[in-house]
């Protein structure tokens, strides 16, 4: 049985549409108008236990209204969402006791109970053993550097320490299926490697499932082989990321150190160059066109190279273009 | 079932333990509380002496009974406070009621809980109120076990009838963001009508068939008409029925009422 199955979702959103003024919001009583807006437009999809799914998209996609149908919170307006293979919304209590919810801007805790405090209660509420919840309690604490906060107040912490706290109290009850909407949303590089090591180590030793969005791409690179990417309420993209590098990222990198420039470089057809210092060259290369090896053994036969490097693709370049339509212009040529 | 019901009570009972605390968050209100409860307390003694001093009964009540009856409504003021209107509020605008729905409790019951463990947690910090209404102004407490047996069922059934009362009103917060100015109306609405600054038997007739018309007095006037003897506990078990009557009509209209207002959030999205 698949973790998640989605089949055909749809959500539409009716706003009303009120003219300005008091006589505005007159009129709008007795001849209410809406506006649709098309949130999520028919998107299937199937994800299996222990999967880990960065779900990407320009702002206003519609991920969070994806997120919040596949957790129940909202119900769709049409389509079928399985999670568990339960109806998320109709199964509220039991779906609840599968499932880890987090929403990067909001938090779920209780803002005055000190962290331990909340924890306690969840493990309460959740009926987590006390012996079983003392130990995850412990190892929580030590891969999310929970210790010092344990006594503090939510109302109290950073925005670091506020998600780490979050994530300890979404995962202490050890959820078969976690959504994590923004869960890195405005935290310095020390604790997203932190969050992103506690999530890994979660799906590796639990088999959690997670289903993850984001707009940091190193969120996805250290943590998915499978990203789908959604576009104005329809799946544009879904596959491993290796897949959409291989598709995109048409131009690579290469960077040689050398002991002197040359002149001029003889170049096999598609590489350029994009930089050059005294010591450094940085080339640029079409991999349809040549290859690495091909393109460092031009350089070096002609330069004294001291070193060299070959940069990965870069996932955030590519993603831009393909939010900028790269996939429409390849459907289309 | 029985394992079932040890569950359930090890999950709301968590639930309730952790009200207390959240109230130890605000002492600064606590003591803020205490002071204005202080004076308010003096200002109606001295209020009600002042009007016994034309008359020595009002609506068949002597200077001693209106006194009994208005100190202890001030000891038990925790009876008429609800918070959901402010709680609903709060978790609409913060978005968290879709958290809520999140959680494997009853969403209902999961307030009903945190609604009676306040009541207990307020009763607790009244207790200096007590203390002086009995030193300062000579409260004497009644002594027959009946009388307090009839309070202590008629208020529970009058704090829950209002509870549902409250949750009925809480779900208006859904469609309006004037949850100030709602709190602010039912605050005032309660402080009148719970019967806490006057006894229902001083009230013209008009006004006393109004206050019974609505449920604000079940869980103030009500009870404490039996434990002020005021009410006699004869007239107890009618009492319980008419407050189990609130009870059931209001729990289910406060149902009806949710399963409407909720679809703002789960529907339109919040
Ligand atoms: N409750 C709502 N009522 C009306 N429209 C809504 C509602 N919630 C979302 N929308 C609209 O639906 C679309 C998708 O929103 P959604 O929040 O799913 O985007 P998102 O992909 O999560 O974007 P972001 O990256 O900015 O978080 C947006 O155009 C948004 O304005
Ligand atoms: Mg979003």
């Amino acid at each position: 049985m698949p973790a998640i199955e989605v089949e055909n979702l749809r959500k539409v959103f009716y706003i009303s549409k009120k003219d300005p003024g008091l006589a505005g919001a007159v009129k709008a009583l007795f001849r209410p108008r809406f506006d649709e807006k098309v949130a999520v437009d028919g998107i299937s999809l199937r994800v299996e236990p222990g999967e880990m799914v960065g779900y990407i998209g320009v702002n206003g996609a519609g991920k969070s209204t994806t997120i919040k149908m596949l957790t129940g919170v909202l119900v769709p307006t049409g389509g079928t969402v399985r999670v568990l293979g339960r109806d998320p919304h109709r199964d509220r209590v039991a779906n609840a006791r599968d499932v880890g919810v987090v929403f990067g801007q909001r938090s779920q805790m209780w803002w005055d109970l000190a962290l331990v405090e909340s924890l306690n209660l969840i493990a309460k509420i959740y009926e987590i053993p006390a012996a079983r919840y003392r130990e995850l309690l412990d190892e929580f604490a030590a891969t999310l550097e929970l210790n010092e906060l344990l006594s503090v107040p939510i109302r109290n912490m950073s925005l670091g320490q506020k998600m780490r706290a979050e994530l300890a109290a979404t995962l202490i009850h050890e959820p078969k299926v976690v959504y994590l909407d923004e869960p890195t949303i405005g935290l310095d590089l020390i604790v997203k490697e932190r969050i992103r090591d506690f999530i890994k180590e979660q799906n590796r030793t639990r088999g959690t499932t997670v289903i993850l969005t984001t707009h940091d791409l190193g969120d996805i690179e250290e943590l998915c082989q499978r990203v789908i990417i959604i576009d104005a309420g329809h799946i544009i993209f879904d596959g491993p990321i290796s897949t959409i590098k291989d598709r995109f990222g048409k131009y690579r990198e290469i960077t040689f150190e050398v002991a002197a420039g040359a002149a001029r470089l003889e170049l096999p057809a598609g590489a350029d160059v994009i930089a050059a210092e005294p010591r450094t060259l940085a080339l640029r290369f079409d991999r349809t066109q040549t290859t690495a090896s091909q393109v460092a053994a031009a350089v070096m036969s002609q330069v004294d190279v001291r070193d060299f490097s070959l940069a990965e693709p870069d996932l955030s370049a590519i993603v831009k273009q393909i939010y900028n339509g790269a996939l429409q212009e390849e459907a289309a040529a | 079932m029985i394992s079932y019901l040890r569950r359930q009570a090890s999950i709301y009972g968590a639930i309730a333990a952790s009200v207390p605390k959240r109230f130890l968050a605000f002492e600064i209100w606590f003591w803020v509380g205490l002071v204005l409860g202080a004076i308010e307390m003096m200002i109606l003694v001295f209020f009600w002496r002042a009007v016994y001093g034309q008359t020595a009964t009002l609506g068949g009540l002597s200077l001693d009974q209106t006194l009994t009856y208005i100190l202890l409504a001030q000891v038990f003021a925790a009876l008429a406070d609800q918070d959901l209107i402010w709680e609903f509020g709060y978790n609409l605008r913060e978005g968290l009621i879709a958290h809520m729905l999140l959680r494997p409790v009853g969403f209902q019951t999961n307030y009903y809980v945190q609604a009676l463990a306040s009541l207990a947690t307020r009763m607790i910090m009244q207790l200096p109120m007590a203390l002086l209404a009995t030193a300062a102004f000579g409260l004497r407490w009644p002594t027959d076990l009946a009388a307090w047996g009839a309070f202590l069922v008629s208020a529970l059934l009058g704090y829950t009838a209002l509870f549902f009362f409250h949750w009925i009103l809480a779900c208006l917060t859904f469609y309006t963001t004037e949850v100030w100015g709602l709190g602010v109306l039912v605050y005032g609405l309660t402080r009148f009508f719970s019967g806490g600054l006057m006894p229902l038997a001083i009230m013209p007739v008009w006004l006393r068939t109004l206050v019974l018309a609505i449920p604000f007095a079940q869980s103030l006037a009500i009870p404490l008409n039996f434990l002020s003897g005021i009410t006699p506990v004869a007239e107890a078990p009618a009492t319980w029925l008419f407050q189990l009557a609130w009870v059931i009509g209001l729990g289910v209209v406060s149902q009806l009422f949710f399963r409407v207002a909720v679809r703002k959030v789960t529907v339109q999205g919040g």
